[in-house]
């Protein structure tokens, strides 16, 4: 930890800006003693690409490079303008920005069904659902509980610590994570490679490199029928691999439902 | 010729002709409607009224563009762009003739964004983007109506949307994929017995009332209920903003037309005049206008049950979504489950789809009953002779 922290001054620093730019630009919820955005805002900003610069990453083509970029900064500015608009429609409208951006990453990473399912469920349904909400429920302008942000120091500061967390365990120690079509065709190439010039022997003296973690194999295999991205592929480690907590989940979820229409009121009891 | 090119004038030939086929189906809906009200309908521009169209988006072209003082600019302005942006883009995977067929001129390629794996998953998440340009200009119109009308949209697209999506889960599980390209295919393969409508005609009939609803189209267009809510979401709206939430509409009609007959009527395959086998002079045109034929069908039904049918009571809309859609399209999964574990032939479908309709319609009717029982003040009808039970219980249920 303190190591990577000396190696990495600039994603630190970066996160710390970024952290209190966003603090200041929280909305206070005074009418009138509304801070000024434009420090806030520059502090934000230089420590996003402070961070960025810092915890950059290689891609191999420009064509990816610059959606990579585009998707992220429009994600990442969404979700800043989110939970700093005074306003709580633009808020949930900045949210369906921000989870855009996110579904453009994950069809970068040749997840369609995922990016297409987020799209679905929280464009589609959760922030309709809140914009009706906010709708249905303030009429006559936004609650002065929605004007102001709740907790701010703490979620600001929990969520940083989790990100810089996240970010120095995967660059301290990169997880393999088979993707199993992309590593077939891989596999095909290095051993094609491999046939040319094989891999030079370790000498004795060298000390013997750590092998990577690798996650257990235990995820079914693609196949050149059902590559990786494909809805079939996806199913089949769904309902395979994935099948105990895909149960699971559902099982929770209907809980909650049915909790949710237990202590809903009644009709009787002066609901809608 | 490079693929580039090839999606360019995909692009230019679809978002030119749409808007221009969205004018005409306006002058027809005229006609229609004029026709079953025993009217006349446009006919003074033009013969027959057929330069109507262009009259009117001269006049929505020029009229004066109203932007109220207290309504909340940036919203109110691109409200109608996302209206239209999402309708044009759901129309990108819906193949539009006959994809990969010989003989077709190299340009045309009749889909914008072929071998689309999630086609119909796409179509269904930039369609449930479509509610926004409603929310936003209701919500930004800053009037009463408007708001209330954006509130409706928004709850109804909510609710239709699971119905939409799982009438056709049915067809995905039958055919293995979510591919608009592929389902068509295997359809076409199989021949006329192949179509889906005859396995899954109740989830067509869910389908079509479902994407009714999510484009807003009467009896299901709460969200404009003129004697209610004056205009509704567009209350505020005037000149070519107003036209462009209808631009919207119209082209999401054509590709819930289209989609209807790609997904159960077998796309482009017409026993005897378009099959996969036809092999006279220019027979992709005649599986083009085959497949714009069935959507042209689709799109007269949709026209002619808008002056049929009158509007739904909220909450019979919601009713409707909740009590019989959700069911009968989980139940109508459910069967193709079954069939598909148990390895039995497709046509039990048809019979199956038939007995949940017939046993749904039974339970519905049961439990109206019940309800209007546990009313206060129910008064038990009068038990009527045995020779005139028939007729007078007829008589009873129209009153």
């Amino acid at each position: 930890m303190n190591e990577w922290m000396q190696q990495h001054p600039a994603s630190i620093g970066g996160l710390v800006l970024w952290a209190i730019g966003l603090l200041w630009l929280m909305p206070s919820g005074k009418p009138g003693k509304s801070r000024p955005g434009l420090p806030g805002i520059i502090l934000a900003a230089a420590g996003v690409l402070a961070f960025c610069l810092g915890a950059g990453r290689g891609i191999d083509t420009l064509q990816s490079e610059v959606m990579f970029w585009t998707f992220a900064l429009t994600a990442l500015l969404c979700a800043a303008l989110m939970i700093t608009s005074k306003n709580p429609v633009y808020g949930a409208l900045w949210f369906a920005l921000a989870t855009l951006g996110t579904c453009g990453l994950f069809m970068l990473q040749s997840a369609p069904f995922l990016a297409a399912a987020t799209i679905i469920v929280y464009a589609g349904a959760v922030i309709v659902t809140f914009l009706f909400v906010i709708m249905l429920a303030q009429q006559s302008g936004a609650a002065g509980y929605d004007r102001r942000a709740q907790l701010v120091v703490p979620a600001v500061l929990s969520s940083f610590v989790l990100l810089g967390v996240v970010v120095q365990q995967l660059q301290t120690n990169p997880l393999k994570v088979e993707r199993p079509g992309i590593v077939a065709a891989e596999k095909q190439s290095t051993t094609k490679g491999s046939a040319t010039s094989p891999p030079p022997l370790p000498s004795p003296d060298a000390p013997i490199p750590p092998p990577p973690p690798v996650i257990p194999a235990m995820l079914s295999k693609a196949t050149p029928e059902t590559p990786v991205g494909s809805m079939k592929g996806l199913g089949r480690s769904l309902f395979g691999d994935y099948l105990f907590a895909v149960e699971l989940a559902g099982t929770i979820l209907l809980v909650a439902s049915i909790g949710a229409i237990a202590i809903a009121p009644r009709r009787e009891e002066g609901a809608l | 010729m490079p693929e580039l090119l090839i999606t360019i004038i995909t692009i230019a030939i679809v978002v030119g002709a749409i808007p221009g086929v969205c004018n005409y189906l306006i002058l027809l809906e005229r006609k229609l409607s004029a026709w079953m009200q025993d009217r006349v309908g446009p006919n003074r521009v033009g013969p027959l009224g057929l330069l109507q169209p262009l009259a009117d988006g001269v006049k929505l072209l020029l009229k004066e563009e109203v932007i109220p003082p207290h309504v909340d600019r940036v919203l109110f302005l691109i409200a109608p762009g996302i209206s239209v942006f999402t309708a044009l883009l759901a129309f990108a995977v819906v193949p539009f003739g006959p994809v990969g067929v010989d003989g077709a001129p190299g340009f045309l390629r009749f889909i914008i964004a072929p071998g689309i794996d999630i086609g119909l998953v796409f179509i269904f998440a930039v369609g449930s983007l479509a509610v926004y340009g409603i929310v936003l200009g209701g919500w930004a119109s800053n009037n009463k109506y408007s708001a209330l009308g954006a509130l409706r949209a928004s709850a109804q697209v909510v609710s239709y949307e699971i119905p939409l999506g799982m009438s056709v889960l049915g067809i995905a599980l039958m055919s293995g994929t979510v591919n608009l390209e592929e389902i068509m295919q295997q359809q076409i393969a199989g021949g006329f017995a192949a179509w889906n409508i005859w396995f899954q005609p109740l989830a067509a009939l869910l389908f079509f009332t479902a994407s009714l609803a999510e484009a807003n189209r009467l009896p299901f267009d709460l969200a404009e209920c003129e004697q209610e809510l004056v205009g509704g979401w567009h209350t505020e709206y005037s000149a070519l903003k107003w036209a462009l939430f209808f631009l919207g509409e119209y082209t999401h009609m054509i590709t819930i037309s289209f989609l209807t007959s790609i997904l159960f009527l077998g796309g482009w395959h017409l026993p005897g005049i378009a099959e996969p086998d036809s092999a006279y002079p220019l027979a992709w045109l005649v599986k083009m206008l085959v497949l714009m034929g069935k959507a042209f069908f689709f799109i007269c039904m949709m026209i002619m049950l808008r002056w049929t049918i009158p509007r739904f009571r909220f909450d019979q809309l919601m009713e409707l979504a909740w009590r019989v859609m959700i069911p009968l399209s989980l139940a109508n999964l459910l069967m193709v489950m079954f069939v598909r574990h148990f390895e039995l032939s497709n046509w039990w479908m048809l019979p199956g789809s038939a007995a949940l309709f017939a046993a749904w319609g039974m339970i519905s009717a049961s439990l109206r009953e019940a309800e209007r029982r546990a009313r206060p003040g129910y008064v038990r009808r009068k038990k009527v002779e045995a020779h005139h039970d028939g007729h007078a219980a007829g008589h009873a249920a129209a009153h």
